[in-house]
């Protein structure tokens, strides 16, 4: 069992790495900020919170630790922090962007227009 | 290919140190004398704090003298920006005045998210600074981390929501003095029965009811929490007061 975890804990964090490295490249690469905030999102997610839960699942998993509990524990709820606030944070970018209107789109499709 | 080569240099020492020369550094098997010293200072002997995390120990402990001029110096730079922004009582009266355009403030969905995360921020910060003897962090750490919480609700709803909810500038001050206050009878106490400024183990019990609190450590990390967060919170209330309305204050004055 402990094993399962470690090594479940261990293939989060290699995603972790892949995610962030995806985010940083996106951010490079993506034509405008609506996009660009696409790839922040991968990094926050993808890149902070998988792996730190992936770091709680490898602190439950390994028996050599001491203070297992209290690392894994303390991940857990710094992903759950994270989890929550990386979306509400990326939400109010682009609201506030859209709002004030200094960012340059063309849409296919503006959903929030329609509501005003 | 020229942009190649700087990243397989890179790679290549990264690569190098992790699997060539990590192995070969020699293991240590026993304790230096600084490390002796330390423990002895922290955890082991009748006069260390008792505390498992050293940095906290030494630096509310026999360095503590150090970490109260550095505390001052982080209060006269609070009370240096206090200075800046100061208000008289009509005016401060009239900062508190909502403006118009702060009626909607962001969406539902960073509301209620703000509602939750700062729950949870003021129970991380406390757990940071009444576990500094226990784990790394302490006082200071924790209250920079309660200050977040205020500062995200500022951005959430506005400065105006945290005021109508009885946490003006006054109030953050009053709790910042409280917590000054604390510091300095904490360091005072020992005088009293016999010891020396600042003096820690036989004069605060280590233990109250079976938990560890390493003495004077957690009072100093509770009160420093207090302060810290109290001085910070102040700061950013002062700090979101919107520029239109000092404007029109520095105005009013020139024309007076």
């Amino acid at each position: 069992m402990s094993e399962i975890l470690f090594y479940l804990g261990a293939v989060m964090i290699t995603i972790g790495g892949i995610c962030d490295l995806f985010g940083a490249l996106g951010l490079l690469k993506f034509p405008n900020f609506y996009i660009r905030l696409h790839a922040a999102t991968v990094g926050t997610i993808g890149g902070a919170v998988v792996p730190l839960f992936g770091v709680g699942f490898l602190a439950l998993g390994a028996d050599f630790l001491p203070h297992k509990y209290a690392i894994a524990g303390a991940s857990f709820v710094t992903g759950i922090i994270v989890l929550l606030a990386a979306p509400a944070g990326s939400h109010a970018l682009a609201y506030a962007a859209h709002k004030t209107k200094i960012v340059k789109w063309e849409p296919k499709c503006d959903h929030l227009e329609v509501e005003e | 290919m020229k942009r190649l080569v700087p990243l397989i240099i890179l790679l290549i020492t990264i690569f190098g140190l992790a699997y060539y020369i990590t192995p070969k550094l020699p293991q240590q098997t026993e304790l230096r004398p600084l490390g002796e010293f330390y423990l002895k200072n922290s955890y082991f002997g009748d006069y260390s704090a008792k505390s498992p995390e050293v940095v906290t120990s030494i630096l509310w402990d026999y360095r503590g003298l150090d970490t109260l001029f550095e505390t001052s110096v982080f209060f006269i730079a609070i009370i240096g920006s206090l200075t800046l922004f100061r208000l008289n009582k009509k005016q401060e009266e009239e900062a508190k005045q909502k403006a118009e355009e702060f009626r909607i403030g962001l969406t539902l969905i960073i509301k209620s998210v703000t509602r939750v995360i700062v729950v949870m921020i003021l129970a991380v910060s406390a757990s940071i600074a009444l576990h500094g003897h226990l784990t790394p962090g302490g006082g200071f750490q924790g209250g920079s981390a309660l200050a977040v919480a205020p500062l995200l609700i500022i951005a959430a709803y506005s400065k105006y929501a945290l005021e109508e909810h009885g946490l003006d500038k006054t109030r953050a001050l009053i709790f910042r003095s409280i917590g000054l206050l604390g510091i300095a009878l904490v360091a005072l106490v020992p005088l009293l029965s016999g010891g020396f400024l600042m003096q820690n183990q036989p004069i605060f019990p280590a233990k109250l009811g079976g938990q560890l609190v390493s003495g004077s450590l957690i009072y100093y990390n509770f009160f420093e929490f207090l302060a810290v967060g109290a001085g910070f919170t102040a700061v950013f209330l002062l700090l979101a007061i919107p520029e239109k309305v000092f404007k029109k204050f520095l105005r009013r004055e020139a024309n007076e």
